[in-house]
């Protein structure tokens, strides 16, 4: 895994930079927009960290000029700013994900796993979450290469909350994620699946139940 | 005009009160005029009769042989003199001295004061009575013939007359009255054109009057008002500018030193060593929180103010966007933080309402003992609302009214009780024009807080 981390303040980019080595990661650390596109269009990465607020272009225009000369690379965001609007503008420039300043260390990890999972999933066919593997084509997850036995609505719930590691999933949306147009399915049945997903799934990731809202799948940090 | 600008000067009621005066004044003084140039020609008109009939009697004047003078009047030529459907008209012959000849007896002369005829206002036979005396000699004795009528004739006259005046005097006075206030009116229409547009205008709203249809007369103060707009717009650009760049500033090499403290501890074997750069790190999470907490205050007013984004938010995302930040934080104070979510919506600026909901939360979940549950809800109860429920210890209903002081000593097990979170519960909530309320919990128990957003809001299409 290779990471390009566009980072102008130097406490900062070396700090994530050794945060992302501890964790294995290949990382290029780079202080300008313009070494950054150089980068990109030099190697290939398998995610870019990029701060907005870089002397010359900014990250916002490396993100739109990357993602005009049709560069994939997923991009994780860092800002200083906290406002909507910024988020937005990234998001609507095709940033993966964005994270505001100040942030921790296992945020940061966690988002980048994040990313990178999903443009995985999106990319190809395979989805890992810790020692989980799903094979998106087929409709099969295994555990630690064992694989699960699952039914239909048993994998959609695990597919539409992997997808969303690390983040709510309401039980609408798990409700809608399972039912065919034709039948109606009550919350308990979610609950009725999730327990036995849990049940299927061993220790390998925790499915936790958050009162009122849904359920969220935590990744262990491997 | 409505009661509620009685007490402030209006142009409209000046401009009528200038105008409407004075236009009842010269009326009313026409009235008069007309009543007047009207009547005198009556009045001469009906004298010149009886001067007629005074001369006509006076030729009627003759010498007796005894040398006196007489009245030869036939009988029905005094009818015809007398003959009147309305007024009583009455004659008198004297001589010089006053002795009687002729006529109604007791019908008072005019006094000769050097005109002839002379004519006078009297009474007779208890009725005002208008008299011509006409002096004249019969033969060589003087005499004086007096003519006098009532004043019935002329009262009726008078009367039509004023009358008529008054009438079309009054209605000349209604139909300018009309005139005047429509002209005003119209007049001012341009005025209360552009008064309604400041009026509708959000307060919020920054951008210049329009003044190709402003009236000269009130450009300078609309000219006065857009370069206002234009300071304040410049002023919140700048302020904008200087908290991004303060944000950048201080978020950065906080950035840094957070992760390399981190780092650190995580590298060093010195349990020792590693406790203290775990307490520096703690003091540099605070200052973070800190700076973030000034920041989000900094920016809320002109967040709202400035920006006027007020958007459509949707209340359950707001709280599962909360939810999702603080649930591993609850987990390890072992709190079960949940939701309990109903359909709500307001306008309004997301990322403030988030704020101010997470500094509740983390308030709940500060206060609330292990073991216990904070509840994050939203929903539509008449009005849509934000609130916060613990099962903490509550607050007694004497305290109740303090309790928002927490965020004072604040979050004091974890330090941050910088009091930045309360000023930005009450600031987030008086953007928005909601209401902040605190209770006890359900049988008591625990504290339930309330942020009543005002009306009732449609997600706005727009």
């Amino acid at each position: 895994m290779r990471i390009l981390v566009v980072e102008d303040d130097p406490l900062v980019g070396d700090a994530v930079r050794r945060a992302l080595a501890m964790e294995s990661y290949a990382v290029d650390l780079v202080a300008s927009a313009e070494a950054a596109a150089a980068a990109l269009h030099a190697e290939t990465f398998n995610l870019a960290i990029v701060d907005i607020g870089l002397p010359g272009a900014s990250g916002l225009q490396l993100l739109r000029d990357a993602r005009q000369r049709g560069l994939a690379v997923p991009v994780l965001i860092l800002t200083a700013r906290d406002g909507l609007d910024d988020r937005v503008a990234a998001l609507d420039l095709g940033a993966d994900d964005y994270l505001v300043k100040p942030f921790q260390v296992p945020e940061l990890l966690a988002r980048c796993r994040a990313v990178i999972r999903r443009a995985h999933a999106v990319a190809g066919t395979e989805l890992a979450l810790g020692a989980l593997h799903l094979d998106l084509a087929h409709r099969a997850a295994a555990v630690d290469g064992h694989a699960l036995d699952l039914t239909l609505r048993e994998w959609s719930i695990l597919e539409c909350l992997a997808f969303n590691a690390g983040r709510i999933v309401s039980r609408e949306r798990l409700t809608q994620a399972v039912v065919n147009w034709s039948e109606d399915l009550t919350p308990n049945a979610i609950e009725v699946y999730v327990s036995r997903l849990r049940a299927k799934l061993g220790g390998a990731v925790n499915i936790r139940a958050v009162r009122g809202m849904g359920y969220r799948i935590d990744v262990q940090s491997h | 005009m409505s009661k509620a600008t009685d007490e402030v000067p209006s142009v409209t009621r000046r401009l009528l009160a200038l105008l409407l005066l004075p236009a009842v004044a010269i009326l009313m003084a026409g009235t008069l005029a007309d009543y007047f140039t009207a009547v005198a020609p009556l009045g001469e008109a009906y004298d010149q009769a009886l001067i007629d009939a005074a001369i006509a009697i006076a030729g009627r004047v003759v010498t007796t042989p005894g040398g006196r003078p007489a009245l030869s009047l036939p009988p029905e030529a005094a009818a015809i003199l007398r003959a009147d459907s309305i007024d009583s008209v009455f004659f008198h012959v004297s001589a010089a001295d006053g002795r009687h000849i002729s006529g109604d007896a007791g019908l008072p002369d005019v006094p000769d004061r050097g005109g002839n005829p002379a004519r006078g206002n009297s009474t007779f036979r208890g009725e005002p009575v208008r008299l011509v005396s006409y002096r004249t000699t019969a033969g060589t004795a003087p005499v004086t013939v007096t003519v006098g009528e009532t004043l019935r004739k002329r009262d009726r006259a008078r009367a039509a007359v004023l009358t008529t005046a008054v009438t079309v005097d009054v209605a000349e006075l209604g139909l300018m009255l009309v005139l005047i206030w429509l002209g005003v009116r119209l007049a001012l229409a341009p005025v209360r054109g552009v008064a309604a547009q400041i009026h509708r205008r959000s307060a919020r709203d920054l951008a210049p009057l329009p003044l190709a249809r402003v009236p000269v007369e009130i450009r300078g103060v609309v000219e006065a008002l857009n370069r206002l707009f234009a300071t304040v717009t410049r002023a919140g650009a700048e302020q904008r500018r200087f908290l991004e760049s303060a944000a950048h500033q201080l978020r950065t090499p906080l950035t840094g030193i957070q992760a390399q403290i981190e780092l650190l501890a995580d590298d060093e074997t010195d349990p020792l060593r590693r406790e203290r750069l775990r307490n520096v790190l703690d003091g540099a999470h605070r200052l973070a929180h800190t700076t973030h907490q000034l920041l989000a205050l900094a920016r809320s007013d002109e967040a709202v103010t400035l920006d006027h984004r007020l958007e459509a938010v949707d209340l359950a995302a707001v709280v599962e966007a909360v939810l999702n930040e603080r649930i591993a934080t609850a987990d390890d104070a072992g709190i079960d933080l949940g939701a309990q979510v109903e359909p709500a919506c307001i306008r309004g600026v997301p990322w403030l309402l988030a704020e101010a909901l997470g500094n509740l939360a983390d308030n709940a979940v500060t206060y609330t003992p292990r073991g216990g549950s904070v509840t994050l809800r939203c929903g539509h109860d008449g009005h849509p609302f934000l609130q916060v429920t613990d099962t903490g210890s509550g607050i007694p209903p004497a305290e109740r009214e303090r309790v928002l002081d927490r965020f004072h000593r604040g979050s004091n097990a974890r330090g941050d009780g910088s009091g930045l979170g309360l000023a930005i519960v009450q600031e987030v909530a008086h953007l928005h024009g909601a209401s902040l309320t605190v209770a006890a919990g359900p049988h008591g128990k625990g504290t339930i807080v309330t942020m009543q957003f005002r009306a009732a809001q449609q997600p706005d299409p727009a």
